[in-house]
């Protein structure tokens, strides 16, 4: 079916996970592995970078609002950056911009984690 | 048939025949103990035979069942040799002063010898049915001429001496059958190919004992040869023909086992590699075998590793799989779990990258650190587990001595891997399939909760008109529409979309109905209920899902609507020849439970005049998809309305569905379509 792929790199103490083609109930496990992985290294401070993904769903959705609370308690944060605006119109109607930060630029978000510390 | 028949008589019957003409042979024998006419020697040799025929023919079924352990038919031969031994040189001794012959005793002596006599000849024939057997064992072709051919110059052989008994200087005939029955015995000796199939140590062990039995052999015949031996006299002077028989089989002993001791030789470099090929061919028999009737994975594996550990001349085996980056240890043999868990990292983590084939390690070439781990090993082989590229494991074996694995213990390493591979493929499919038999069924139960949960009429006013269209994806979308009669004439209506699919979806479903079904007859403001709603699912919710709702409360004789969304796409309100997205601000149920939730939820209030349409649909109908994965998207929709406003409702979502199924008839419907129509429609 569709393609996924996510990708994990280190911006200074930020970790930043790119995420690109379709993210669904089929492949939200590959995500949530990567998050896993984070947790396991104690790396808190995440910007997820959207400027490839092309569609999310409901299980996508939920992936981040599993893991956010973890960031949150641990000083840490997931950020979004880089979001089409459709994916935008998604994460929009369901109100996450009210519980999460959204950037324009994958810089912005990481340059944000260094504003607070 | 005929042939058939009697010789199942013959057989059946083998041991009373044997009996009776043993009892007819001893009693002629007590009555003439000197036979001196030809007539009365005669009759006595046939007696003989006949004791000798029908005794065989007994025990040759007898031995037949014992050709799966050829050693038992050998020790057998041997111990009646030794026994045939023991009689000649005790009667020798003893019978030598009887052989002044006391008249007193003549009697007695004759006794003696007659079962003297017997003795050796179920011994004769009990040694020549073990050879026999031993003969044909293992036979590819059937050689039976040639041991018949041999058992007729024996025939002939013992019939020619009763001429020496009549002139001895006539023995020509009687030298020469002897003496081809004695080339036929050579001949025979060599078919001893059930060596070949012998383990290392029966071999040495066979070595030995055939060394022993030829030389007793050889010294049975010997004194049997000797004039002045008594037995030879005593069975000489019974019967000429059974002490040629009784010669034979003793020299048949003697040249058998001497073939088979330099056979068994020569055969001793190679056997420990033939008992190796053996060992490795009915392991992998074995495993075919293990494989098509064990799913257990974890069963096999073990299974693997203690062959592995045989069949590769090593102490200790294991096996990991790996699933993604993860390794699992599946089975361990001759070490501990610990112990294999280290080794395996440390082998791993240096040279995982060229694992592609089998690979061995000596002690000298592993680094400083693993050599203290691996102190009891010198040497490690490890095989890939690969499946179309793929390694999804690998087999380690690991032994004492430091000797490196040959291409042989390489290539059995390997072919264990790969059975290891096959198994744990099957072990997968049958999981996956399993699982997908557990989620269509599944799939089955939430339909069923779903078709439950939906209502099934449209509520009916006089002033307005409702419809409703709903088309369930094949893996239940959580999509849910309701409405609820309320008080002072209002209607309380909600579509709802939970996050997930399947039975989780479906469960979720019917709490979120139960909810609502209490709940909005006592909280009536909109808002107020969803701030509810979010509160009571907290508990039942998990972190990832999610509840998107729009619920909203309408009067039916004003026409004022009241409504609040929580994550939910928009409403669409048709109105004055224009389509109106109504999107009051509102997270989805299940995003936060502080104050984010209540404090985004905004309610909206409306008045709807005559021929308004206000549409609530789930997010199935915009992101319905098409080949290229486009969206069917808002616009589409609105249009759709727009234009096909004058219609009847029930046409409307016909156009919708129709369109629809045009849009994404090359794209699978993944998730559920949900549309409520409500049409103002008052008559003063």
């Amino acid at each position: 079916m569709a393609d996924f792929n996510v990708n994990l790199r280190g911006v200074g103490s930020v970790s930043v996970i790119d995420v690109n083609g379709y993210l669904d109930a089929h492949t939200a496990p590959e995500l949530e592995n990567v998050f896993n992985k984070l947790l396991i290294d104690k790396h808190y401070k995440v910007v997820v970078n959207f400027n490839d993904l092309k569609y999310i769903s409901s299980a996508g959705l939920g992936v981040f609002m599993a893991y956010v609370e973890t960031m949150r308690d641990n000083k840490g944060d997931i950020k979004f950056s880089n979001m089409k605006e459709n994916v935008y119109n998604i994460f929009d109607l369901l109100g996450f911009p009210i519980l999460y930060e959204f950037y324009k630029d994958e810089k912005e978000a990481v340059q944000k984690f260094s504003e607070l510390s | 048939m005929i042939n058939n028949s009697l010789k199942n008589i013959t057989r059946a019957k083998g041991l009373e025949n044997a009996i009776i003409v043993s009892i007819l042979l001893f009693l002629f024998s007590l009555f003439f103990p000197q036979h001196d006419s030809f007539l009365l020697l005669l009759i006595n040799e046939v007696l003989v035979f006949l004791v000798l025929y029908f005794i065989l023919s007994y025990i040759k079924p007898l031995l037949g069942s014992k050709t799966d352990s050829p050693f038992t038919l050998v020790l057998n031969a041997g111990i009646l040799a030794a026994l045939v031994f023991s009689i000649i040189s005790i009667s020798d001794s003893l019978f030598g002063s009887l052989a002044d012959k006391d008249a007193n005793l003549n009697i007695i002596y004759s006794l003696f010898s007659i079962i003297l006599i017997f003795i050796f000849i179920v011994a004769a024939i009990y040694i020549l049915a073990s050879f026999r057997e031993l003969f044909f064992l293992r036979q590819k072709t059937d050689p039976g001429m040639y041991f018949n051919t041999m058992q007729v110059f024996f025939l002939l052989t013992f019939f020619s001496s009763l001429l020496l008994k009549i002139d001895p200087d006539f023995d020509y005939p009687y030298n020469s059958f002897f003496v081809v029955s004695i080339v036929l015995i050579s001949l025979n000796s060599l078919r001893v190919a059930w060596i070949a199939f012998l383990v290392k140590k029966q071999k040495l062990y066979l070595l030995l004992i055939s060394t022993i039995l030829s030389i007793l052999f050889g010294f049975n015949f010997g004194l049997l040869l000797s004039e002045t031996n008594t037995v030879r006299q005593i069975i000489f002077s019974f019967s000429p023909g059974f002490y040629s028989v009784l010669n034979l089989t003793m020299i048949y002993g003697m040249i058998y086992f001497g073939v088979i001791f330099f056979t068994t030789l020569f055969h001793l470099p190679t056997a420990e590699a033939f008992d190796r090929k053996a060992q490795e061919a009915s392991s992998l028999m074995d495993l075919t075998k293990l494989i098509t009737q064990v799913f257990d994975f974890k069963e096999l594996a073990e299974t693997v590793t203690t062959i592995t550990a045989k069949v590769c001349n090593s102490y200790s085996a294991w096996l990991v799989t790996k699933k993604e980056i993860e390794y699992t240890l599946n089975s361990v043999h001759h070490i501990s779990y610990v112990d294999a868990d280290k080794l395996t990292k440390m082998l791993l983590d240096s040279e995982e990258s060229d694992l592609l084939n089998v690979q061995t390690f000596s002690y000298d070439t592993v680094s400083t650190e693993l050599r203290n781990e691996m102190r009891e090993f010198k040497m490690i082989a490890i095989a890939p587990l690969k499946l179309h590229g793929v390694i999804n494991g690998f087999l380690f074996t690991a032994r004492h001595k430091d000797v490196n694995f040959d291409e042989d213990e390489k290539k059995s390493l390997q072919a264990f891997a790969d059975y290891a591979t096959v198994a744990l493929e099957n072990a997968k499919l049958l999981a996956e399939s399993i699982e997908k038999e557990r989620l269509e069924k599944e799939l089955d139960v939430a339909r069923d909760i779903q078709r439950k949960i939906l209502p099934n009429h449209v509520p009916y006013s006089k002033n307005f008109q409702a419809a409703t269209l709903f088309v369930p994806a094949f893996e239940v979308g959580g999509d849910y529409y309701d409405f609820f009669e309320l008080e002072g004439e209002k209607l309380g209506f909600i579509v709802a979309d939970v996050s997930g699919k399947g039975i989780s979806a479906s469960f979720i479903m019917a709490e979120v109905k139960g909810i609502f079904e209490s709940l909005s007859k006592l909280i009536l403001n909109p808002r107020s209920l969803l701030v509810y709603v979010n509160e009571i699912l907290k508990k039942s919710l998990d972190k990832k899902s999610f509840v998107t709702v729009i619920y909203g409360v309408i009067d039916k004789q004003s026409g004022e609507l009241n409504f609040a969304r929580a994550g939910h796409p928009p409403v669409l309100l048709c109105s004055d020849n224009k389509v109106k997205r109504l999107q009051p601000s509102g997270i989805g149920i299940g995003l936060d439970y502080s104050s984010g939730f209540v404090n985004s939820l905004k309610e909206m209030q409306i008045v709807l005049k005559n021929d308004d349409i206000v549409a609530f649909y789930s997010d199935g109908i915009p992101e319905a998809k098409n080949a290229k994965l486009e969206d069917f998207g808002y616009e589409r929709l609105e249009k759709i309305i727009l234009q096909n406003k004058n219609k009847n409702l029930d046409e409307i979502t016909n156009i919708l569905m129709h369109d629809l199924a045009i849009f994404s008839k090359d794209h699978w419907q993944h998730d559920d379509i949900t549309l409520v129509l409500i049409k103002w429609n008052k008559k003063n």
